[in-house]
């Protein structure tokens, strides 16, 4: 409880922060709104204390993107009690006690989950073995958790996945004619339309053809960007920011060069409203820029700004043409 | 003091609270709504509703309470006006918990503003990783992954009471490190 009277600068740090996590998490009821209306008021002191937290975590929360690409791999909580609710004998009780604060539907053997997220949806999904999956927009995966190995298929759709390690039990993310085998690591995987990219924030993924599909192996590292067109032989290896490929979880796309057709695709998983793009040549026109989520209407603006086009409403959504007025 | 100037007419001693309060009021608006404009706007939209409110109410119990509780209405007309504008937009600003008030996401910012520099950016990354490890999850599922007190508290198992305790000492020890 924060106590309004204490004194001292480490009593004020302790109720600065308490202050400023309470406000950002919720509503103060009126004992709670007195309390912090006299401890604001009670020193000048305190007002500084409470600025200068405030704009930590403001700091923070401006930067949580690259912050979260940046930090090493998450520290996964009790990571044996995880593995150990797989291993059989005297596992039950564990199972027992880790059923209250994971997933349903893990238990009692390799069952498969089906994930889905909804236009405009995004959603965060921790596994029993602690490891997290993000899932964009239009995304639909599935994941088996056996004893031998961390099964994922991503169906369509783009997630980050921050795998927990554990060498005897591989992650594998399927996504069409390409599986990514990993040990512990973060990174992004994007599959639309028959085009697939892997982008790697920490650690190192393998991206190799599923079984019978033809093709090279890659290793990728952090930093590092692997495209691929399904039924292609080869991949495209690149340098990437993750950074910036892992934004879309704030909200946030980057792009540098990618052809407006793959901006048009991400942002056609937000909103109901559809975007069509006119003509070809238009489709393959290099967009760099960031793009912020709000509103359909404003990210079309912005997008303008990027781009020669002019966006015409009609009822079968929005239509992209070339604006000849501002050729550049 | 007043940056309304003195109330018109009789002195209205809720308003004169509100006068002595205002900076309170602001901070109160600023880290609720993670806008330092948006807490303005929110402190001057409260002078005017108390100004402009039912007088019928002879005695006022405790008009600290209700200065806040009429702040909260304030801030919840404004958040259902922007449901309204855009039902879908707002649920998308508001699981990306880039702000209430649409400031940061819809006021378009110039594409780097958000970045921090790069050696801020390390400051803060070795901040945080020094965090202690159950403190430091805590502090990432909440602060940088979004998710709620309950959801973070759910994702560790651990109460909320926990994970509240948790996030309020990272924040001090990263201010005491990073503050100023």
């Amino acid at each position: 409880m924060i106590n309004a009277w204490r004194h001292g600068d480490e009593a004020r740090r302790d109720d600065a922060a308490t202050w400023v996590v309470r406000l950002e998490a919720g509503g103060l009821d009126d004992a709670q709104a007195v309390a912090f209306d006299a401890w604001l008021s009670a020193s000048p002191q305190n007002v500084q204390a409470f600025d200068a937290a405030l704009s930590v975590s403001r700091a923070i929360t401006a930067n949580a993107a690259p912050l979260a690409a940046a930090l090493p791999e998450r520290r996964t909580v009790r990571p044996d009690l995880g593995r150990r609710a797989f291993v059989g004998v005297g596992a039950v009780a564990a199972a027992a006690a880790l059923a209250v604060v994971v997933a349903p539907g893990v238990l009692g053997g390799p069952e498969t989950q089906t994930y889905v997220t909804a236009k405009g949806e995004r959603r965060s999904i921790l596994l029993a073995d602690g490891s997290t999956v993000d899932l964009n927009a239009g995304t639909r995966l599935t994941v088996t958790l056996a004893r031998d190995v961390r099964a994922v298929t991503l169906v369509e759709g783009q997630a980050v996945f921050d795998v927990a390690h554990d060498t005897a039990r591989p992650f594998l993310v399927a996504a069409g004619d390409r599986t990514v085998r990993v040990v512990g690591t973060q990174f992004d995987v994007r599959r639309r339309e028959g085009r697939l990219s892997v982008t790697v924030a920490r650690g190192a993924v393998e991206v190799r053809p599923s079984q019978g599909a033809p093709g090279t192996a890659y290793r990728l590292r952090p930093g590092q960007r692997l495209d691929h067109l399904e039924g292609a032989q080869i991949a495209r290896v690149s340098a990437a920011e993750p950074a910036e490929v892992l934004g879309w979880r704030t909200g946030r796309l980057v792009y540098r060069e990618q052809p407006l057709a793959e901006v048009i695709a991400d942002l056609n998983q937000q909103w109901a409203t559809p975007i069509r793009i006119e003509d070809a040549g238009l489709a393959a026109t290099p967009v760099s820029g960031v793009l912020i989520l709000d509103s359909q209407d404003a990210v079309i603006r912005r997008l303008a700004l990027l781009v020669p086009i002019r966006a015409v409403r009609s009822d079968a959504g929005v239509i992209l043409r070339r604006d000849a007025a501002s050729d550049r | 003091m007043s940056q309304h100037g003195a109330p018109a007419g009789p002195t209205d001693p809720l308003l004169e609270i509100y006068l002595e309060r205002r900076g309170n009021l602001v901070r109160f608006f600023a880290a609720r709504t993670g806008s330092a404009s948006v807490a303005e706007d929110l402190a001057q939209e409260l002078y005017l509703k108390l100004a402009s409110r039912d007088r019928s109410e002879v005695t006022i119990e405790n008009p600290i309470a209700l200065i806040y509780r009429v702040a909260t209405n304030v801030m919840l007309d404004r958040a259902r006006g922007e449901a309204r504008a855009g039902a879908r937009e707002a649920a998308w600003r508001t699981s990306a918990h880039v702000t209430f008030g649409g400031e940061d996401v819809a006021g378009e910012p110039p594409a780097d503003e958000a970045v921090a520099s790069r050696q801020r950016l390390r400051q803060l990354v070795e901040a945080v990783d020094d965090l202690p490890p159950q403190m430091q999850r805590a502090f990432r599922l909440h602060k940088l992954d979004g998710l709620s007190h309950a959801d973070t508290a759910q994702r560790m198992g651990i109460s909320v009471k926990s994970v509240e305790k948790h996030i309020s000492a990272a924040l001090k020890a990263l201010t005491a490190r990073l503050g100023r």
